[in-house]
């Protein structure tokens, strides 16, 4: 069989392409490394519209069962390589190759690491990439997290809750989050303190994180003892793959797309935090946005290219 | 049967996803929350060596993150 949409990333560009490809009447199989991507992880979600508070996971969930009900198949797995033929592509994942007319990338990006000595090797032993999950292993202790985005800001907030006390280390003149997580942080007092114009030099420690090097000290001193430092200093976006197919990046290095969500190359799309489209304003709304934008581009240009991959598809034929 | 038990904290995606898989595949296990059991924590901390969840442990063999391989490996999972 060939999909007409193969979607790769099953966060919210993903499912959000996924559920218009889906009404679309499209044959459409999602391929995600890692289910739910930042969504999922971003803890509670209070600014998708129709919910109050839901958890990421959750809402990831509901797309996922969203998307399923239109009959929209779905694959855990990594996609390893890419082989175009004019307008048909081979997409190899799982050992197995699935050729389909259409491609989504809803790749996301990889969290951005500090890139110091030490970090790799105390990774779990006192850094950590996810503060939603393990903030609250902190209970009752003291943790530094490095970052001053919205995430940075909300993942204090949430450690807040466990832990006694929580550095935020940022390296602008200020942090630059939702006026209503910045009310949250006030609100709790000195328990979250602001450290700006202030980086990360070195991680300390030998069995587990023991204490941080600060390039501007504090309170007299540039060491700062912690039992834990996060990590949220924003992402890398994902774009070997696309690069492989000569798609082209913008100057930023994330997948270059014009409004309607259309790359360089016929036939691919790109939607999500791989892509700049919404500058740093990555959300999930604006991903699933994309989302369902690029779908409709890829339902449209299915339309139009639809009849030719069957030809391309088979070597024998293509060559007579 | 196996012993399954599962460390994990109230907001973590990865135990979420592990606690899926179990019931995708129909394995009891204890749940401990290291966020609120201080004795949970140690325990976790003491098996892994490391302070991540969800920490899994079956029968003394654990396993990080969540690893799905390795949990089907050790759950004898086709």
């Amino acid at each position: 069989m060939i999909y007409d949409l193969i979607i790769i990333g099953s966060g919210a560009a993903g499912f959000g392409a996924a559920v218009y490809g889906g009404r679309y009447r499209m044959n459409v199989l999602v391929i995600g490394k890692e289910f739910g991507g930042e969504t999922a992880k971003a803890g509670n979600i209070e600014n998708y519209p129709g919910f109050l508070s839901v958890d990421g996971f959750e809402l990831m969930d509901a797309m996922k069962k969203q998307a399923e009900n239109l009959k929209v198949e779905t694959l855990d797995a990594e996609v390893t390589e890419i082989a175009r033929e004019e307008h048909c592509f081979e997409v190899k994942a799982n050992n197995t190759t699935y050729q389909t007319h259409e491609i989504i990338f809803a790749v996301g990006a990889e969290r951005r690491r500090l890139n110091l000595p030490n970090e790799k090797e105390l990774t779990g032993k006192g850094v950590h990439y996810c503060v939603t999950c393990d903030g609250p292993v902190y209970s009752g202790k003291t943790i530094a997290l490095a970052g001053g985005g919205d995430a940075s800001i909300k993942g204090a907030v949430l450690a807040a809750e466990y832990v006694n006390k929580v550095f935020l280390i940022v390296r602008g003149k200020e942090v630059a989050a939702e006026p209503i997580n910045l009310e949250r942080m006030k609100n709790l007092g000195d328990k979250i303190e602001v450290l700006l114009e202030t980086e990360v030099k070195e991680i300390i420690g030998k069995q587990k994180l023991e204490k941080l090097l600060l390039s501007k000290p504090f309170k007299g001193s540039d060491k700062l003892v912690v039992d834990g430092l996060f990590v949220e200093i924003g992402a890398i976006p994902n774009v070997e793959l696309a690069k492989s197919l000569d798609v082209e990046l913008d100057e930023r290095g994330y997948i270059k797309v014009d409004n309607m969500m259309q790359t360089n190359i016929d036939g691919i799309f790109a939607a999500g935090d791989a892509v700049n489209h919404f500058g740093s304003f990555k959300q999930d709304i604006t991903a699933a946005a994309m989302g369902a934008v690029a779908a409709t581009s890829a339902y449209n240009d299915h339309k139009v290219h639809g009849e030719l991959c069957p030809f391309h598809a088979q070597p024998t034929m293509a060559s007579e | 049967m196996k012993k399954v038990t599962i460390y994990t904290t109230p907001t973590c995606v990865y135990c979420k996803m592990t606690k899926a898989f179990f019931k995708e595949h129909n394995v009891s296990y204890e749940e401990k929350n290291v966020a609120e059991d201080a004795d949970a924590r140690r325990e976790m901390i003491e098996r892994s060596g490391q302070m991540g969840v969800p920490v899994v442990d079956i029968d003394g063999d654990v396993s990080v993150g969540f690893d799905k391989e390795r949990l089907s490996r050790l759950l004898n999972i086709k």
